[in-house]
C-alpha cells in the first residue's frame, strides 16, 4: 500500500508540472498546445549540455529553464498567434506538427539514447519498507515547491490578479487597463518555465530520451482535461488520479477474476489506462471535474 | 372552428435562480402574422429559443400542427414544418449565397441524388435582391442581406411557421417593404409567421396580432392598432426610457 | 517502369485513399479526426486477424468492414459532446489505444511481432505482379473518387458543408447533426479500412507499428499540401508526399548522413510540411472550389 501511494506520488509529479503549465496557456490562449511536452524535453537537454559545458546544476537547470521560456514565446508568436487567426483546431494542429518537428530534431541532435545528468547516485533508503533515491525525495520536493510559488503568484500578486482577469474576460480586463498582451506574452514565458523545469525534474529522477515528450503527451493532456483545461490548479489533481490509475492496473492482480493465484497485466497497459480515463472523462464529465469554463454550445 | 397550428401552454424557463419566461401561453392560428414584443430582456428571444427546440423548457407544453413538440430535438421540429431564424445570422465563408440558399430545403431528388439549382432559386435570389452577389461567399454579406439570406433560406424548406428573429433589424430600409410583401405572400399561400421585432412600422404593416411580453409574462395580446392605448404596454415601455422612441414611432 | 518507381506509386494510391477518407472528414464536415489511423488498422487487423486464424482470405474484408463500421459510429459517438479540439485529442487516445492492445494482445495480434505471409495478391502473375498490383490499387483509388466527390456534390454534400461551419444555420433549417457526422465517420472509416486491407496484402505483414500517431500526420500532410476539401487535390498531395518520403534514404546514402536521418527525415517532413503550409498557404496548392462549377 506505501509501495503504491510512492509510485503513485512519483508518477504525478512527472506529470503535474507539464499539465499545470498546459492548462495555464490554455487558460489564456484558447487552443491546447501540444507542444509543451516537447518544450519540457528541451529544458531537459539544454539543462544537461549546459552541464556538460561546465555549468553547475543548479544554474543549468534555471538558465535552461529561461531558454525554454524565451523560446516558448518566440513559437507563441510566429507560429500560434498567426494560427489561432485562422482557427483554434488549426492552431491545435500546428502544435501537434511543431512536436513532430522538434522530436526530429532531438533525434538528429542527440541521437535515440536515453541521456542524464551527471549527479552523485546515493544509494536507495528504506523509508516505510519502499525503497526511495534521495533524488526522488529532493526532486518530489521541488516539484511541490514550484508549484506552490506558482500558486503565490497566481493568487497573491496584482500580475496574478490581471492573469486571472485575462482569462476570466479578456474584453473586460483590457477595458480596466490590463495590458493584454503583455499577460499573454508573461504566462506564455512561465509556462515554458515550468515545462523545462518538470522536464529537469524527470531528468533527475531517471533518465531523459527524445520519445519523453511523445510518450508523455497523453497522460499530460488527460491530467489536465480530467482537472478541467485552465483551471492550473485541477491539473495536479488530474495527474493525482491519472498516475492513481496507472498505478493501480499495473498493481491489481486480476487473478481471482480469472480464477488463478497471480494474473497481473503487463506495464505496457498502463498508458492505456490514463487514456482510456481521459476518453471516459470527455464522454461523461465534458470540462473535466473541475469545470472553470462556460459551456460552449 | 380551426385548430391551432402552434399552442403554448404555460411556458416556463429558468436560468439558474432566474425566470426568464414565467408563464406563457398562446397560439398562433394558420395565416396569421404575430408579433411578439417587449422590452429588452423580456423574454422574447428566449420564447423563441425554447419553441424552436434549441433551448430546453423549464415547465409548460408546447404543441405543434397537433404534436407535442415539448421535448422533441430541433430536427423533428423543423421536420413538421416549424422554421426559424437568428438575430444575428452568421454565414458559411466556404459557401456561396446560392448553396446556402440551396441547402435551405432538403433531400429533393434523394438525400445522395446530385445538387441541382432549380429554377425557383432564381426566384428567391430575384425576391430578396441577391441574385447579383448568388456566387459570392456568403460570409462576404452585409449584415442585412445575411438577415435577407436566412430568410429566404428558411422560406425554401416551406415551413407551416416560420419563426423570425428580429428579421428587419439592420436590413435596409428600401428593402422592408420588399420584405413584407414576401412574407405577406408566404402567408396568403398557407403559411404563418411569429415575428419578433422592435420596429413598429414593421409590425403595423405586417402583423395581424400582437402579443406583448414583460418580465416573463404575457401583458398584452392584441391588434397592432390596440398597443399605444394599451396602458400595461405604454407602461412597460415607459418604464425603460430607451425603449420610449421606438413607441413613438 | 521499374521496380521501385512502380512501389512508390502503389504506396501512394494506398495514401490516396486514406488522404479522400480524411478529407471527408476534415475537409468537408470539419471533423478533426487525429485518430485516422485506427480505422486504417480496422483494415490492416481485419486481413491480419484472418490471415492468422486460417480462414478464407475473402472473409478479411468482411471483418474489416464490420470493424470499420464500429469504429466510425464509436467515434462520431464521442463526438456528441465535445468541441472539435476535445474531440481531435480523444480520437488521438482512442488510436493509441488500439494501438497498445494490438502490441500486447499476444494471442489474438500476435503481439509485437505482429502477423506475417499473408498471401501477396497476384503472386501467380509473376513478373507482371507488381504492375497488376498497381493496376488494383489505381482502380480503387479511382472509384473512392468518385464516391467522394458524388458525396460531396450531392444535397447531403451541402449539409456536410453547411456542418462544418455554421452548424448552429444547419439545426435551424432541420439538419440532424449527429447523424449526418455519423454517415460520414462510418463512410470514411470504411473507405480507410479498404486502404487497410490492401495495404496488408501488399506487405504481407501486419504489426501494430503499422499504428503509429506520425502516420496519422502524415495523412494530416497529404491533405494539407494537396489542398483541404479539394478531392483531386489530396490525392496529389499523397504522390507529393510519399515521392518526398521515398527519396529520403537516397539523400542520407549520398550526403552519407548518420541511420537516424531517414526517421528524423519522415518526421520532420510530415511536420514542418503542415507547419510551413499552414502558415503561408492554408488553403494548399488546390484550394476548395467554392461553389463547384454552378459559381464560376
Amino acid at each position: 500500500m506505501v509501495q503504491f501511494i510512492f509510485d503513485t506520488l512519483f508518477r504525478a509529479a512527472d506529470l503535474a508540472l507539464i499539465a499545470v503549465a498546459l492548462s495555464a496557456v490554455y487558460s489564456l490562449i484558447r487552443f491546447p498546445n501540444v507542444a509543451l511536452v516537447q518544450y519540457a524535453v528541451v529544458g531537459a537537454f539544454v539543462g544537461m549540455a549546459l552541464q556538460q559545458q561546465g555549468v553547475p546544476i543548479v544554474p543549468a537547470v534555471l538558465l535552461a529553464s529561461l531558454l525554454v521560456g524565451g523560446i516558448a514565446q518566440v513559437f507563441n508568436a510566429v507560429i500560434f498567434q498567426r494560427l489561432l487567426r485562422l482557427d483554434p483546431a488549426i492552431a491545435l494542429i500546428g502544435s501537434l506538427a511543431l512536436s513532430m518537428v522538434l522530436s526530429a530534431g532531438f533525434l538528429l541532435g542527440f541521437g535515440p539514447a536515453a541521456q542524464r545528468f551527471s549527479v552523485q547516485v546515493a544509494p536507495a533508503t528504506r523509508v516505510f519498507g519502499v525503497r526511495v533515491t534521495e533524488m526522488q525525495v529532493l526532486t518530489g520536493g521541488l516539484t511541490v515547491a514550484i508549484l506552490i510559488a506558482f500558486a503565490l503568484l497566481l493568487f497573491r500578486t496584482p500580475l496574478g490578479r490581471e492573469m486571472r482577469a485575462v482569462s476570466t474576460n479578456p474584453v473586460l480586463a483590457a477595458a480596466t487597463g490590463v495590458n493584454t498582451a503583455r499577460v499573454t506574452g508573461l504566462v506564455v514565458f512561465l509556462s515554458g518555465v515550468i515545462a523545462a523545469l518538470g522536464g529537469a525534474m524527470l531528468a533527475l529522477r531517471g533518465s531523459v530520451s527524445i520519445d519523453m515528450g511523445t510518450n508523455m503527451l497523453l497522460p499530460v493532456f488527460a491530467a489536465a482535461i480530467l482537472g478541467g483545461l485552465g483551471n492550473a490548479f485541477g491539473a495536479v489533481f488530474g495527474a493525482i488520479v491519472i498516475a492513481a490509475a496507472e498505478t493501480l492496473i499495473t498493481n491489481l492482480n486480476f487473478g481471482p477474476i480469472v480464477g488463478q493465484d497471480h494474473v497481473f497485466l503487463p506495464a505496457s497497459y498502463a498508458p492505456a489506462a490514463s487514456f482510456a480515463l481521459l476518453v471516459a472523462v470527455l464522454l461523461f464529465r465534458p470540462r473535466g471535474i473541475f469545470v472553470s469554463e462556460v459551456t460552449r454550445v | 372552428m380551426t385548430t391551432e397550428l402552434l399552442a403554448v401552454r404555460g411556458l416556463a424557463k429558468a436560468f439558474g435562480l432566474s425566470n426568464v419566461l414565467e408563464d406563457v401561453s398562446f397560439s398562433v392560428m394558420p395565416g396569421e402574422i404575430v408579433g411578439l414584443l417587449g422590452p429588452n430582456g423580456s423574454g422574447k428571444s428566449t420564447a423563441l429559443n425554447v419553441i424552436s427546440g434549441f433551448l430546453p423548457r423549464s415547465a409548460g407544453t408546447i404543441t405543434f400542427a397537433g404534436r407535442d413538440i415539448s421535448d422533441a430535438p430541433v430536427h423533428a421540429i423543423t421536420d413538421l414544418g416549424l422554421v426559424r431564424t437568428f438575430q444575428l445570422p452568421s454565414m458559411p465563408h466556404r459557401m456561396t449565397v446560392r448553396e446556402v440558399l440551396k441547402a435551405g430545403k432538403r433531400d429533393d431528388g434523394g438525400r445522395f441524388a446530385p445538387v441541382a439549382y432549380g429554377p425557383e432559386i432564381d426566384v428567391l435570389l430575384q425576391e430578396f435582391r441577391l441574385a447579383h452577389v448568388a456566387g459570392h461567399a456568403a460570409s462576404a454579406l452585409s449584415g442585412g442581406q445575411k438577415k435577407l439570406l436566412s430568410v429566404a433560406t428558411a422560406l425554401r424548406a416551406n415551413p407551416k411557421l416560420l419563426c423570425l428573429d428580429e428579421p428587419t433589424a439592420g436590413v435596409h430600409v428600401s428593402l422592408r417593404s420588399d420584405l413584407v410583401g414576401v412574407l405577406r405572400n408566404y402567408v396568403a399561400q398557407g403559411g404563418a409567421c411569429l415575428v419578433v421585432e422592435h420596429d413598429m412600422l414593421f409590425i403595423r404593416d405586417l402583423c395581424t396580432r400582437c402579443i406583448v411580453l414583460d418580465r416573463g409574462n404575457i401583458i398584452a395580446d392584441c391588434l397592432p392598432g390596440e398597443l399605444e392605448n394599451n396602458p400595461r404596454v405604454v407602461e412597460a415601455y415607459l418604464g425603460k426610457a430607451i425603449e420610449k422612441g421606438g413607441m413613438a414611432q | 517502369m521499374s521496380d521501385f518507381l512502380i512501389h512508390v506509386i502503389s504506396v501512394s494510391c494506398i495514401y490516396g485513399i486514406l488522404a479522400l477518407s480524411l478529407n471527408l472528414q476534415a475537409g468537408f464536415t470539419g471533423l478533426m479526426n487525429f485518430g485516422l489511423i485506427a480505422m486504417f488498422g480496422c483494415g490492416v487487423y481485419g486481413a491480419g486477424l484472418v490471415h492468422r486464424f486460417g480462414l478464407p482470405v475473402a472473409l478479411g474484408p468482411a471483418l474489416a468492414l464490420i470493424l470499420a463500421v464500429l469504429m466510425g459510429l464509436f467515434l462520431a459517438r464521442l463526438g456528441r459532446r465535445l468541441s472539435t479540439d476535445y474531440w481531435g485529442i480523444a480520437t488521438l487516445s482512442i488510436a493509441e489505444i488500439a494501438r497498445i492492445f494490438a502490441t500486447n494482445l499476444e494471442p489474438l495480434t500476435g503481439g509485437a511481432q505482429g502477423i506475417s505471409g499473408l498471401p501477396l495478391l497476384f503472386s501467380g502473375l509473376r513478373p507482371w505482379d507488381g504492375a497488376a498490383r498497381l493496376a488494383l490499387f489505381a482502380v480503387i483509388l479511382g472509384v473512392a473518387w468518385l464516391i467522394c466527390e458524388r458525396l460531396v456534390r450531392s444535397n447531403f454534400g451541402l449539409g456536410m458543408k453547411l456542418i462544418r461551419e455554421e452548424p448552429q444555420l444547419a439545426r435551424a433549417l432541420g439538419y440532424d447533426i449527429d447523424r449526418i457526422r455519423s454517415t460520414v465517420m462510418v463512410i470514411a472509416s470504411v473507405i480507410a479500412a479498404v486502404a487497410g486491407v490492401l495495404y496488408a496484402h501488399y506487405l504481407s505483414f501486419v504489426g501494430p507499428e503499422l499504428l503509429l500517431a506520425p502516420e496519422t500526420f502524415l495523412i494530416w500532410a497529404m491533405v494539407i499540401i494537396g489542398g483541404i476539401a479539394n478531392n483531386r487535390g489530396v490525392i496529389a498531395g499523397a504522390f507529393a508526399m510519399q515521392f518526398m518520403m521515398a527519396y529520403v534514404p537516397f539523400v542520407k546514402d549520398y550526403f552519407a548522413l548518420p541511420s537516424d536521418f531517414v526517421a528524423a527525415a519522415r518526421l520532420m517532413l510530415s511536420g514542418g510540411v503542415i507547419l510551413g503550409f499552414l502558415l503561408l498557404r492554408p488553403q494548399g496548392i488546390f484550394p476548395e472550389r467554392v461553389g463547384g462549377r454552378h459559381d464560376h
